[in-house]
């Protein structure tokens, strides 16, 4: 009798380590057997998330684990070969420099160095942000952050520091095409 | 309370001594050293046991690598807010106790399923349901997933995984999880620990987005998952989920019958959670914050109303069988038939409680609320005798001990008396 209940307990025990196994191994491992790359339609505006979007560089394709565009904040991460770039969109109340200084904080925290305090930039829609470079061990990078309406534009781009001046021209043209009120 | 102990016979003493001690102690106190060692190889031989060890190791690993990543990073706010999500699960546990004071689950049973709840559901539900989110976005697409992804896979995953903890604390403990109330029980200590952990994790993962150690983003976070939308989550939701599987496990109709209540109360309870995080009045009418409250309070309300009706029904039932237990021991020094009408019904056991202390003081009302528990915990004993899961010492153990607090409450009288009538 004590047998059967022992027996009873065990298989109940398997089928609840099958249920978290299935949730903790087999689902993540189907996930990343899955690809999560899509190539995006050239010269075709991206939504990101509230009223942004953006133009991707051509080639590129969009890594859709990290892509999430929702009414009012999103993000967006595109890959071309080495290069990534990230864009974040979300409410934010105060001011350019502050969302500059919040991002910068957010560069540092993922281990890079930003440089020396960032430079005004403009988007082809006339949007003022502002611009600057960090560098991280082998990658080197640029950010941009742009504030329109309390709306908030968060954009990273990095790529192999050897490559990079190469690279920068399209970096600068991708940051100039975000675009606020694009997808509304 | 010194005087009653001076007045008290010695065996009455003695008992006093193991009433008072928890239920480790006392399990040791009652074990010879070869029976405690019998009793440790038992334990050990059993399957579920080493299951839940692994099980709680690992998740253990997990919250703390999670918890000591966040820490290392912005200390003032995660520690800002362990502090402030854990003073948020007070007043559930005060509620879970009230509804769980007849039918009393032994405190490491609780403190198991509250850590299910923390460190075994969150850390899989975290892998989980970010894998389910990531499958949805290529199967359809990133929007959907955004949208849809905590609606569809989230609530799945999550839901699924505190109910295996119910249904691990069935496995481990057959003969305390007895009735459709224990299911309730347990599954909401899950529940809340699972909604204290994964709120920390919210809390920190705003502040990362700031990326400065403040503790604003936190605060934020702790008004609207704590406050706002504390009251209609995990605690609520695996709560119902838990009093569906307690009656598959314990009732007493065909297994078809109980197969379809349970699985109506499991589907209920992530019908509710898909429907919290549903984009459904994301918007909050256009209204802003007060619109969101809104939106919030309309979804959480219907869950809220069917977890209340589950566990008055529940819990009437559980009256109804206890109250039937101690009329039939038929003696007055006991429980009187007025005593067990207050003792089955918490709004009369609180005002039993109250109409103490404004008469005796504080110590009366004390001495009222230890005789009602004492009383519940005998009515337990007595099912589980009558279910043949205990033996007729534990009855006379629980006797003693009710006698032992009526004692204490004719003492309390007593002084009561003297300081009012004697010169």
């Amino acid at each position: 009798m004590a047998r059967v209940g022992l027996a009873r307990e065990a298989v109940g025990s398997l089928a609840i380590a099958g249920v978290l196994a299935l949730f903790a191994f087999v689902l993540p491992a189907v996930d990343r057997q899955i690809p999560s790359e899509r190539p995006v339609p050239p010269a075709m505006p991206y939504a990101v998330g509230g009223s942004v979007t953006v133009v991707p560089p051509a080639g590129a394709s969009v890594e859709l684990t990290q892509t999430r565009p929702g009414a009012e904040r999103g993000s967006a991460l595109f890959l071309v070969g080495d290069l990534r770039l990230a864009v974040v969109v979300g409410p934010f109340r105060g001011g350019l420099a502050e969302a500059e200084e919040r991002l910068r904080r957010r560069i540092e925290s993922t281990g890079s160095t930003p440089g020396a305090a960032g430079q005004e930039v403009r988007t082809e829609q006339g949007v003022v942000g502002r611009h600057g470079t960090y560098t991280s061990p082998g990658r080197h990078g640029e950010y941009a952050v742009f504030l329109r309406d309390s709306e908030m534009v968060q954009a990273t781009a990095s790529g192999p520091a050897d490559a990079y001046p190469t690279l920068a021209p399209r970096v600068r043209e991708w940051l100039r095409s975000i675009t606020f009120g694009g997808s509304r | 309370m010194s005087t009653a102990h001076a007045r008290a016979p010695a065996t009455a003493r003695r008992v006093n001594r193991s009433a008072n001690k928890g239920p480790v102690s006392r399990w040791f106190a009652n074990q010879g050293p070869l029976s405690a060692l019998r009793a440790a190889r038992a334990l050990l031989a059993r399957p579920a046991v080493w299951f839940v060890a692994i099980a709680f190791g690992a998740g253990a690993w997990r919250v703390a690598h999670i918890l000591g990543t966040a820490v290392g990073s912005y200390p003032v706010a995660t520690v800002t807010a362990i502090v402030l999500f854990a003073c948020n699960a007070v007043p559930f546990l005060l509620l879970i106790g009230v509804i769980n004071f007849l039918g009393r689950q032994l405190v490491s049973l609780r403190v198991l399923a509250f850590v299910w709840g923390a460190l075994v559901a969150v850390p899989v539900a975290i892998q989980g349901g970010t894998a389910a989110q990531n499958v949805i976005a290529k199967a359809l697409s990133p929007a959907f997933a955004a949208d849809w992804g905590p609606a569809v896979g989230g609530a799945a995953v999550e839901e699924l995984v505190k109910a295996a903890g119910v249904v691990t604390i069935a496995l481990l403990a057959p003969t305390r999880f007895r009735t459709v109330t224990d299911g309730f029980v347990y599954g909401a200590l899950i529940g809340l620990g699972f909604q204290v952990v994964e709120n920390v994790v919210f809390a920190v993962n705003a502040v990362a987005a700031e990326g400065s150690d403040r503790a604003g983003p936190v605060v934020a976070t702790f008004l609207l998952r704590g406050l706002v939308a504390g009251a209609w989550s995990h605690a609520l939701f695996t709560a119902i989920a838990g009093a569906g599987i307690a009656y598959a496990l314990t009732g007493r109709r065909p297994p078809g019958a109980r197969a379809a209540v349970a699985g109506a109360l499991v589907g209920a309870a992530w019908a509710f959670h898909f429907v919290l995080n549903a984009p459904w009045l994301s918007d909050g009418f256009g209204y802003g914050a007060t619109g969101v409250f809104l939106a919030v309070l309309l979804k959480g309300t219907p869950a809220l109303v069917a977890g209340a009706t589950v566990i008055v029904l529940a819990e009437r039932r559980d009256a109804a069988y206890y109250g039937r237990l101690l009329t039939a021991v038929n003696d007055p020094r006991i429980a009187t038939p007025e005593e067990i009408v207050a003792l089955v019904s918490p709004l009369r056991r609180l005002a039993e409680r109250r109409r103490a202390r404004h008469r005796l003081g504080r110590a009366g009302g004390r001495a009222v609320r230890r005789l009602q528990r004492a009383q519940a915990k005998l009515a337990v004993t007595l099912a589980r005798a009558a279910e043949r899961t205990c033996g007729p010492y534990e009855v006379a153990r629980r006797r003693r001990e009710v006698l032992l607090r009526r004692r204490e409450l004719l003492a309390s009288l007593s002084r009561w008396v003297a300081a009012r009538h004697l010169p």
